[in-house]
């Protein structure tokens, strides 16, 4: 069936093609046009350059007026993502617009990478890491970086084990 | 000699616009031309209107009062939603144009 969401999503794919952002892709699953994989590149000159980062983008009937539900499926060490990889980000809650697509989301969560809001922590150690000892900090970003290169040949992100 | 045009057939074509400045734009929530059809609705023009908020900011009439439901703000500016109470907005623009398909000469 051809659902307004349904549509839209087509419609955000073929925005993606023609005009598709850097540093980001996505795709929906062959069975299921409201379930997209996704990867984020880390951005340049930061320490989270180089990383592959994969997330899930679950949307519903309700895609445009509510947003999708994201998280990342690569382990990440971040201030505002939980360990289970759900994202703290106010666009995807309570300041979510119907106007956003799956470009403005993806490339507001890579901004997220280097520009986290630590005010808000989903992960205390990450945040508290970031505002005192940033050294450390950085060292623990580059962990999850190298650690994304390999759940990259890994089918089974989640089963990969800890380093 | 004097050429003889004799015109077998001709098509009225008409293009319309709900106004210059969002012609050829399309509603920021359904990603649809403002003069095509948001989801649900078969027929564009008066099925399915455009409509103004006193921010300026337009949509489909169908996809502004859905979003409304969840949140009454603009989705452009975030600014509280006001419709724009002038009746069906701004004047509409609209095109004829002749266009002559077949024809023979002798």
């Amino acid at each position: 069936m051809s659902s307004a969401a349904r549509r839209r999503l087509v419609r955000d794919f073929r925005r993606l093609q023609s005009d598709p952002p850097s540093g980001v892709t996505a795709a929906p699953l062959d069975s299921n046009i409201l379930v997209w994989q996704a990867v984020i590149f880390g951005p340049d000159d930061t320490p989270w350059e180089g990383g592959t980062f994969k997330l899930e983008l679950s949307f519903t009937e309700d895609y445009p007026n509510k947003a999708p539900s994201v998280r990342f499926v690569t382990r990440i060490f971040h201030p505002n993502i939980y360990n289970d990889g759900q994202i703290c980000l106010d666009i995807l809650q309570n300041q979510w617009s119907p106007i956003y697509d799956i470009s403005a989301i993806l490339t507001s969560i890579q901004s997220l990478l280097s520009d986290p809001n630590p005010a808000s922590p989903a992960n205390s150690e990450a945040s508290r890491l970031y505002c005192e000892n940033r050294r450390e900090y950085n060292r623990r970003v580059r962990e999850v970086v190298e650690q994304s290169w390999l759940d990259e040949e890994d089918t089974t992100p989640a089963a990969a084990p800890a380093p | 000699m004097s050429l003889k045009v004799t015109i077998k057939r001709w098509n009225a074509v008409a293009r319309w616009t709900w106004g210059d400045h969002v012609d050829g734009d399309v509603c920021g929530i359904c990603q649809m031309p403002f003069e095509g059809c948001p989801p649900g609705v078969k027929f564009p023009g008066d099925g399915a209107p455009v409509v103004w908020g006193k921010c300026a900011h337009a949509f489909h009439l169908q996809c502004i009062s859905q979003w409304l439901t969840s949140k009454n703000s603009c989705p452009i500016c975030r600014r509280e939603w006001e419709f724009e109470s002038s009746q069906g907005g701004p004047p509409v623009s609209f095109f004829l144009l002749f266009q002559p398909t077949t024809h023979s000469f002798r």
